[in-house]
């Protein structure tokens, strides 16, 4: 028992000694860099943006006294790790990966999340777009493509994404082309790639590293100035007599609002980057570009950007809404259908509430569920331009499904009994309201107050009484998760508003 | 003999000292990995990839296969021990695995899956040996019709997932369905049901409603029940009998079995071993003396999805070593780590460099095997753990599945949808409505609906059922979706 006592106050001590450390600033560096700098990178790992990313991290070690550290926050074509950086403090530790391809994200979506929000600090690559064919198409130079689409009245490109930078690279060129095609979204790049490896369609519009390693693939054209070094055979738009330029770039943004020291260190250590051997053979190896652009540079290249984005958005009718706004509010329409549903189960039950059983209630609830679904897909307006089935389609089917299921499993478990167990949601009630306490005490207060005491409480809940034991568990648990979320995998848990 | 040759070629080069240190590295960080829930094998590789910048190729590789071979076994432990999936793939694992553990038989159940996943990840890589390229054929010609065709085929389970009523099982499969909706339109630029919620845009994310569901769910009913206030030592856990040997033996037919099944749908691009361990699960239990018995603490119920989803890692091998594309979230980093040390991923790997791809081969081998091992080591930890007064270990598991949801994105919302799901799962419980089909739903909603509208875009209908491969999978699924109810019948006019 003393051992206990004794290992307990040992756990506690550790524990005081870490909220030292992470409050109190014990033992860390003052001056700007003083902790890793999270890069934040807006898709799964693996992708280009985040292979860069973690490419930079890398060399920026030789050259940087705190770590770089990438982090991916995917969702939302980027919104999700634009809003992320945004919520952060602008102190000059969080550097968000862009992508041209925001610029359409922030567009179609109406967001609320401005590039204006951002100071863009340097770009690192650009990529050229690539119009790649399947080899058994023989398709030499532009114009075999054009000669097939003029033969071809169906010639199908496909890529990734609806409003996506490939798909405006499409109708790019279609305009400079003078072709006329179909742009099919195949969503993911590998699932485009697979298509265009079985000769699908008649172009895919990617970049030239989707061909790496693939035989059966030609790059027809890329359209950047000049050639590739490491692709020296690959034509330009240019050389063909076509003027079309459009390359994706990938660089680094900071908040608005960063000090000046935080924008200086890092856009010094990304200029000693660029210069690497490294870097060099990392962009070969790539088949991109390297292309330091520097915070004016990179600003004006935006600006100019985004009127041409939204030109073409425009015009393929993707900066509509998609979804008329309802008269009444949803919530509303939400508890009318709830109220009905239930009056109409207190109908069917003869009047009788205390007949209404438990299937009863998940029924009708799942009946609501679906009733609001169904409002919501008479809300959906699809633009002519676009060649789809409706997005309604699939929800509906399940939609009506659940409809019958439910109405079914009402009729069904009519009168049945109503079996009195002596079971009691109480605790069960009391813990989720903890764990919703202890959801919203931890934005506050922080993970690292918030975890031990809620830890503890729950246990006292559950009728767990040895305190040394619960003391042991609950800030060794804490311990625990600062070593291997903060150290080991570099995720900052949330230290509280109250306190930074 | 040009494959013993390569064998040999690989085998020599794997067999330094840096290649061998990083597959013990990378198999004790995998187990981790998949332990730890929110932390799945593709986010467990990407971790990885830093540190292999500054290795050699082979070295760097092995690593990174052996973190994702490892942490789709790691996966299972919790599921076994807590009810709580460490990764997608071990979701069928819950069914049987914990109903033993409650039953007083982790250890039975901890030494199934190990043994089926490291039998998973061998026939795997036999597989993967010796028929990547025709598989590689069978990967490209999955169209959207097949995807189509094999989302629906993956649907069809619900029938023997669903246990005592049918009707409750479709409603539950029915809710992640249409659960699923919720987010991006598959071919437009617009958010669906989401009302205006920024958090919502992209849907409901997968991993925390999957804790939320089991984890949270199952806690919830239990401490209802008042699991919690019995003194009882929770699993009068049997010690004594460290490897249920004879009733492993059992099971090789099965595990070699389901271990093809996870090799076949796991070399898929995009289908990915969950949905494999789902259709081993199903073919398992139709094809057992004892379907009674699955759902309710069957070994089998185990073997079968354990298996599969490690076969599954030598599958998703086939499309990227020999086609180049990436075939699940973790092989698509393994791509970028080829690529940065400067390979190409496709057919002229085997050409260029077969003393690498031979020697990752024979690293998988010898990582399974020292999984093996280390998997038997871990099985005494796990079992002090499940033995905890569940009043003390509740409360850390809902702590670990918070910090588990917040981790994924960083983000608060997705605690409060775990917790939103716990919720969810409690009141379904409580109903004697089943979870499993919510969880499939949830996986398979976006498929069916992503590839039917492509596929109404690029054809129409009829292809669903002119095109062989699609053909013969809808009528795998509508088999399996009456298989149950036909053998229930026959039962009957038998008895």
């Amino acid at each position: 028992m003393n051992a206990k006592k004794t290992i307990a106050g040992i756990t506690f001590i550790f524990y005081l000694g870490l909220l030292g450390y992470l409050y109190l600033g014990i033992g860390q560096r003052k001056t700007y860099p003083a902790k890793p700098i999270s890069i934040i990178v807006h898709s799964k790992p693996g992708s280009a943006i985040d292979y860069m990313a973690r490419k930079v991290a890398e060399i920026a070690r030789k050259y940087s006294d705190v770590a770089f550290v990438v982090e991916n926050r995917s969702g939302t074509q980027g919104l999700v790790a634009m809003q992320h950086v945004l919520d952060m403090k602008a102190d000059g530790y969080t550097l968000l990966g862009v992508t041209k391809s925001f610029l359409s994200t922030v567009m179609v979506n109406k967001s609320k999340v401005s590039l204006d929000d951002f100071q863009f600090i340097a770009n690192m690559v650009s990529d050229p777009e690539a119009l790649i064919s399947n080899q058994d198409r023989n398709f030499e130079s532009l114009d075999d493509i054009i000669q097939d689409a003029k033969k071809d009245e169906t010639q199908v490109w496909i890529g990734p994404g609806t409003g996506s930078r490939d798909h405006l690279m499409a109708l790019k060129s279609w305009e400079t082309l003078g072709v006329e095609a179909n742009w099919i979204d195949y969503k993911s790049g590998p699932q485009s790639v697979l298509a265009i490896l079985r000769n699908e369609a008649a172009v895919y519009v990617g970049n030239p590293a989707d061909t790496k390693g693939k035989s059966k693939l030609d790059i027809v054209s890329i359209a950047s100035e000049k050639r590739l070094a490491s692709l020296p055979d690959v034509p330009t738009f240019k050389e063909q007599g076509y003027d079309l330029n459009e390359s994706m770039w990938r660089g680094f943004a900071f908040k608005k609002g960063v000090p000046e020291e935080a924008v200086e260190y890092v856009t010094g250590v990304l200029q000693q980057v660029v210069k690497d051997e490294e870097w060099k053979d990392y962009c070969n190896e790539t088949y991109v570009f390297s292309n330091f652009e520097n915070h004016e540079v990179f600003t004006n290249r935006i600006v100019k950007e985004i009127k041409e984005t939204n030109h073409y958005l425009n015009k393929a009718g993707l900066l509509v809404s998609y979804v008329n706004t309802s008269s009444i509010p949803l919530i509303f329409i939400l508890l009318i259908i709830i109220i009905a549903v239930f009056v109409a189960l207190w109908i069917f039950n003869k009047f009788n509430i205390r007949k209404i059983n438990y299937d009863q209630i998940i029924g009708g609830g799942i009946l609501s569920l679906s009733l609001f679904f169904y409002y919501q897909t008479l809300l959906f307006q699809i633009p002519a331009t676009v060649n789809i089935t409706s997005p309604a389609l699939i929800p509906r089917i399940w939609i009506i499904t659940l409809l019958l299921l439910s109405v079914i499993l009402i009729v069904k478990s009519k009168n049945q009994t109503i079996n009195k167990s002596n079971k009691s949601p109480k605790t069960v009630l009391i813990i989720i309201a903890l764990l919703l306490a202890y959801l919203v005490a931890m934005q506050w207060v922080g993970y690292f107050f918030t975890t031990p005491v809620f830890i503890m409480a729950a246990m006292y809940l559950l009728n767990y009484r040895k305190f040394a034991m619960m003391a042991i568990n609950a800030f060794g648990f804490v311990i625990f998760s600062y070593f291997i979320f903060n150290k080991l995998l570099h995720i900052d848990l949330p230290l509280g508003w109250l306190f930074i | 003999m040009g494959i013993l040759n390569d064998l040999w070629l690989g085998l020599q080069e794997f067999g330094q000292f840096l290649p061998i240190m990083m597959m013990f590295i990378g198999v004790i960080i995998g187990i981790m990995v998949g332990v730890l829930p929110g932390l799945s094998p593709s986010i467990g590789v990407a971790l990885m990839l830093p540190v292999t910048f500054g290795l050699d190729p082979m070295s760097a590789l092995v690593l990174l296969v052996s973190v994702y071979l490892a942490s789709n076994y790691g996966g299972s432990i919790t599921a076994i021990a807590i009810n709580t999936p460490g990764t997608p793939g071990a979701v069928a694992t819950t069914f049987d695995g914990y109903e033993l553990t409650k039953q007083g038989k982790p250890l039975h159940a901890l030494m199934t899956s190990l043994t089926a996943s490291t039998i998973g990840g061998l026939v795997g890589t036999i597989i993967l040996i010796l028929f990547s390229v025709p598989l590689a054929s069978l990967a490209l010609s999955f169209e959207s019709y097949e995807y189509f065709a094999l989302g629906v085929f993956g649907l069809t389970i619900i029938s023997s997932l669903a246990g005592k009523s049918p009707l409750k099982g479709f409603i539950s499969s029915g809710i992640g369905l249409l659960l699923i909706t919720i987010g991006f339109d598959t071919q437009l630029p617009f958010s669906r049901f989401s009302l205006d919620i920024p958090d919502l845009a992209d849907g409901i994310t997968f991993i925390p409603a999957l804790i939320g569901l089991f984890a949270l769910g199952e806690i919830f009913y239990s401490i209802e029940k008042g699991d919690n206030k019995k003194v009882e030592k929770t699993a009068k856990v049997d010690l004594t009998k460290t490897l249920p040997v004879k009733e492993l033996l059992k099971l090789k037919t099965l595990m070699l079995k389901s271990s093809v099944i996870g090799t076949l749908v796991g070399c898929i691009p995009g289908a990915g071993g969950t949905i494999a361990t789902f259709i081993a699960y199903d073919n398992a239990k139709s094809s057992s003396k004892h379907p009674e018995k699955f759902g309710k603490g069957s070994l089998e119920g185990v073997a079968a999805p354990e298996a599969a989803n490690n076969g599954s890692v030598g599958g998703a091998l086939v499309p990227l070593l020999t086609l180049g594309i990436p075939g699940s979230a973790s092989t698509a980093v393994l791509i970028g780590a080829l690529m940065i040390h400067k390979l190409n991923p496709g057919p002229e790997l085997f050409d260029k460099e077969p003393g690498l791809v031979y020697g990752i081969f024979v690293s998988l081998f010898f990582a399974n095997i020292f999984m093996f091992f280390v998997g038997l080591m871990g099985n005494k930890l796990w079992i002090k753990i499940i033995a905890a007064p569940k009043s003390l270990l509740y409360p850390i598991i809902l702590a670990l599945s918070f910090i588990g949801s917040y981790f994924i994105q960083n983000s608060v919302f997705d605690v409060g949808i775990c917790i939103a799901f716990g919720v969810l799962g409690w009141l379904l419980i409580r109903g004697d409505f089943p979870t499993a089909p919510v969880v499939l739903g949830l996986i398979l909603g976006k498929m069916i609906e992503e590839n039917l509208r492509l596929s109404l875009i690029k054809g129409d209908w009829t292809e669903f059922f002119t095109r062989p491969g699609s053909l013969i999978i809808i009528v795998l699924a509508l088999v399996s979706f009456f298989m149950p109810y036909i053998k229930k019948k026959l039962m009957r006019k038998a008895n």
